[in-house]
């Protein structure tokens, strides 16, 4: 009881701030509209709280366009608050009343069918160690990332496990929807398959599936007892020890920082020293690291407003180009496919073109 | 609609307007949804905002229009003009005076679609910009390219360029750089009868009066403004900070007019009575406290740092240190205390006033005593913050928990104008009128003054289009 009036009362707070982190919401300076902003959207969660809005609809609605990327509780001026928690309860709520939008809907139900959000996909099971390579969803529709990732593990010199495809998902667009019981599954799920292999480590490209993994997973009482690290991390720790020899090469790489990696991982040096490391010069967005812009991909891809993405995604890809830079790399394979108007590349492409056989 | 405006009556829009705003916008930026008019519903008048926590909303809009240009405002405007619809411009919704609260059942015009970065010019040291930009994005923006347009606001964060323009804003480095109006060169601004006026950037001109300082302070009253070239300033190579401890306000403020009366120009000075030193800066307790930032070029800072401190030293101050800038640097954008105080009851608010030096001490004594002796009060510190060769801005925050929370607010600033007038000070020095000032701008300009303001404001909008109920009424 304690604790919700704890809860009330910070979002109650953020309802009465003067909207200090909306300058970095990418929902917000893309459409400019007022009402997706951060203090506005705890305004609204405030009311429907205490029962004063009329259309319950819109405002569930509106939970849904939120980018759920975390700019807003990294720029918050208090430390101890994250609105994201408030919207996905009132998405919880829209999704048990059947209040969420179309897109959502499709979506929940190709994951209950297919066990992931796309389709009837074939399982990827080779290898052996006790090291795991998760071939998250994004990833497992990028062939040149698959084959950039078989190279670099080849030539590391390491015994990894590759697993992914089939059924096996993280559940993020189960959790994003508000699909409580769903995602718990899942996620019970994936802790079963991860045993199964006895692996001691995974390693992730998605950061998404990273912060299920050990973030959300935690909230619900999932451990899966495993050190879970991003891709770029296990290629610095390569890198660092010599594992990989490369060519290095000039030419400028402007990377873009997943939304999660930065706000949620903290990660967002590591794929910058990778490639400096090979010789690229780093050009930086104007909004990069604890700036970055989400690419679009929580609606297109997790969520599903699609005007929404577009107007992010179409933000993001600008401020991009004005870097004028050679190549264009990020860390997380959903970015690079909703990013690829500028050829966008996985950092593990980066790296793999660039290894030379070991001398 | 649940929720209850205690101000005005939510208004009917003709259906040919709504239909007509359709077509210019885009139905994608026309809107009556519940959501949007609960956002668009209040600034950050806190006062308003305290009673908005129950689901009272000062008043709310009729619809929501978004636009993306200035031709579509034009058009907005006419249609609004023809169809008698007042309309009410909305930057970043950060004023504290009421200023973009749409009173008498109005539509927004929400502006911050408008929020481009236009052009850079680096050998005239200038930018243009949309005025829907939020001023984090605008600094963001400048600093990527090596420069600062210097006005950082408390409200960097949530406030636009067209906001500032529209209220005089001032900045936390105004001392150096000057406030809004220093900086603006040109600007773009729809008049009420829609036609475009174009101000031209030049650093000066002479040419009659300057149509510009119109709509500096014109708080969306008599035009809205939709792009501006402002001055901007390389990046500092060098910053040096200080701070001293003085016997009293009497004493920080004379040196601080000593210092610069000798030509040092440091971008921040700020001296915290008692009691905000003792909540900023708990080591060195309730002692007046004076902060000072010199930037810029290496030899002019240094020689501006050696300036303030030989006077500050020869007038009885005590170093402190850099310690005490880089608290109030961490500190100073954190308005978290007044939300959590909010909700146990709690009326906080903020008042800035400008006075001559002369005045200037005694305006703080005046102000604070009186304020204090409101029934229901909790507390009163102050500190001025924006400094000029011939006076400084004194900025006074307050909070009360009472058992009439508006007997208390207008009780307070009653006697916070009241100080203020009987020391010869103005009423504001950058938060603007809005709409709860106007009860006190009589006092600030005179009946003849206001009569002037009245006849500005009706030849430029004599139907009382825009921004109905702010700054001054001009309907006849």
């Amino acid at each position: 009881m304690a604790e919700d009036k704890k809860e009330t009362e910070k979002i109650a707070r953020c309802a009465m701030c003067a909207d200090m982190c909306k300058y970095s919401c990418p929902t917000y300076l893309a459409t400019g509209r007022e009402t997706v902003s951060p203090q506005k959207m705890a305004r609204l969660i405030v009311y429907n709280e205490k029962s004063l809005l009329e259309d319950e609809k819109d405002f569930l609605d509106l939970m849904f366009q939120s980018a759920m990327c975390g700019a807003c509780s990294r720029h918050c001026i208090y430390d101890d608050y994250d609105l994201r928690k408030f919207i996905h309860k009132a998405r919880v709520k829209a999704f048990d009343s059947g209040f969420i939008p179309e897109d959502v809907k499709k979506r929940v139900e190709t994951f209950r069918k297919f066990g992931n959000p796309d389709c009837e996909r074939e399982l990827i099971d080779n290898g052996a160690g006790d090291t795991g390579y998760f071939i998250s969803c994004s990833s497992y529709k990028d062939a040149d990332l698959l084959k950039a990732t078989e190279k670099m593990l080849s030539k590391s010199g390491l015994a990894v496990r590759r697993f992914g495809g089939g059924d096996i998902c993280c559940g993020a667009p189960l959790y994003y929807a508000g699909d409580v019981e769903g995602f718990r599954q899942v996620s019970l799920k994936m802790k079963a398959e991860i045993e199964s292999r006895q692996v001691r480590r995974i390693v992730v490209d998605c950061p998404t599936c990273i912060k299920m993994m050990t973030q959300i997973y935690r909230e619900i009482g999932v451990e899966l007892g495993v050190e879970i690290m991003h891709t770029a991390q296990f290629m610095q720790a390569l890198l660092k020890q010599g594992r990989l020899d490369f060519r290095k090469k000039h030419a400028s790489v402007t990377l873009h920082d997943p939304c999660i990696l930065s706000y949620d991982l903290a990660m967002s040096s590591i794929p910058r020293e990778i490639i400096t490391a090979l010789g690229f010069s780093l050009k930086e967005p104007v909004y990069s690291a604890e700036h970055t812009h989400c690419c679009g991909a929580t609606y297109g891809a997790k969520i599903g407003d699609h005007r929404l993405k577009d107007a992010v995604t179409s933000m993001r890809l600008n401020e991009l180009r004005d870097t004028a830079a050679d190549i264009y790399v990020t860390a997380c394979p959903t970015c690079k496919s909703v990013l690829s108007e500028v050829n966008m590349k996985y950092i593990t492409e980066l790296v793999a073109e660039r290894i030379i056989a070991k001398r | 609609m649940a929720v209850k405006t205690y101000m005005s009556q939510e208004g009917i829009l003709p259906r040919g307007f709504i239909e007509r705003a359709r077509r210019i916008v885009g139905d994608e930026h026309f809107s009556q949804q519940e959501g949007d008019l609960i956002s668009y519903s209040l600034d950050y008048w806190l006062y308003g905002i305290f009673l908005s926590q129950k689901g009272d909303l000062p008043a709310l809009p009729s619809a929501v229009i978004s636009p993306a240009s200035a031709a579509q405002i034009q058009e907005i405007i006419r249609c609004a003009g023809g169809y008698r619809v007042p309309i009410t411009p909305f930057g970043g919704g950060s004023g504290v005076l009421g200023g973009a609260i749409p009173l008498n059942g109005s539509v927004v015009l929400n502006l911050q679609r408008m929020n481009r970065f236009l052009n850079l010019d680096e050998l005239s040291l200038v930018a243009e910009l949309e005025a829907g930009i939020m001023g984090a994005n605008l600094e963001l923006e400048l600093n990527h390219r090596g420069y600062s347009a210097g006005n950082i606001p408390q409200s960097l964060y949530c406030s636009t360029l067209g906001g500032w323009i529209s209220t005089r804003a001032a900045g936390q480095f105004s001392t150096k750089y000057g406030k809004i109006e220093d900086m603006v060169l040109g600007m773009e601004v729809v008049l009420p009868d829609g036609n475009l006026l174009n101000i031209k950037p030049v650093p000066r001109r002479s040419v009659g009066p300057s149509l510009k300082d119109l709509f500096l302070g014109g708080e969306g009253a008599l035009g809205i403004v939709t792009r501006a070239t402002i001055s901007i300033h390389p990046l500092p190579r060098l910053t040096i900070k200080q701070s001293f401890v003085f016997p009293s306000i009497e004493a920080a403020v004379d040196v601080v007019r000593q210092i610069l009366r000798a030509e040092a120009r440091p971008a921040v000075v700020r001296i915290f009575d008692e009691a905000e030193s003792g909540r900023y800066f708990p080591k060195i307790g309730r002692k007046v406290t004076t902060i000072f930032i010199s930037e810029g070029e290496t030899e002019y800072t240094a020689l501006d740092a050696k300036v303030i401190r030989r006077i500050s030293r020869e007038n009885g101050g005590k170093s402190s240190g850099e310690a005490p800038v880089d608290i109030w640097l961490q500190k100073r954008f954190d308005i978290g205390l007044g939300p959590v105080l909010m909700q146990y009851g709690g009326i906080v608010d903020t008042i800035e006033v400008s006075a001559l030096f002369k005045d200037a001490a005694k305006l703080y004594r005046d102000m604070v005593a009186g304020m204090k002796a409101v029934e229901g009060v909790l507390e009163v510190s102050g500190h001025y913050s924006h400094f000029y060769r011939e006076g400084a801005c004194l900025y006074v925050t307050f909070a009360g928990i009472p058992k009439d929370p508006l007997r208390y607010y207008q009780a307070t600033w009653d006697a916070a104008m009241q100080a203020t007038l009987q020391n010869n000070g103005s009423i504001s020095h950058h938060h603007g009128v809005g709409f709860w000032r106007i009860q006190y701008l009589e006092q600030e300009l005179g009946a003849t003054g206001v009569r002037l303001l009245k006849s500005i404001k009706s030849a430029l909008d004599p139907e009382g289009i825009l921004n109905r109920g702010k700054l001054i009424d001009g309907r006849r």
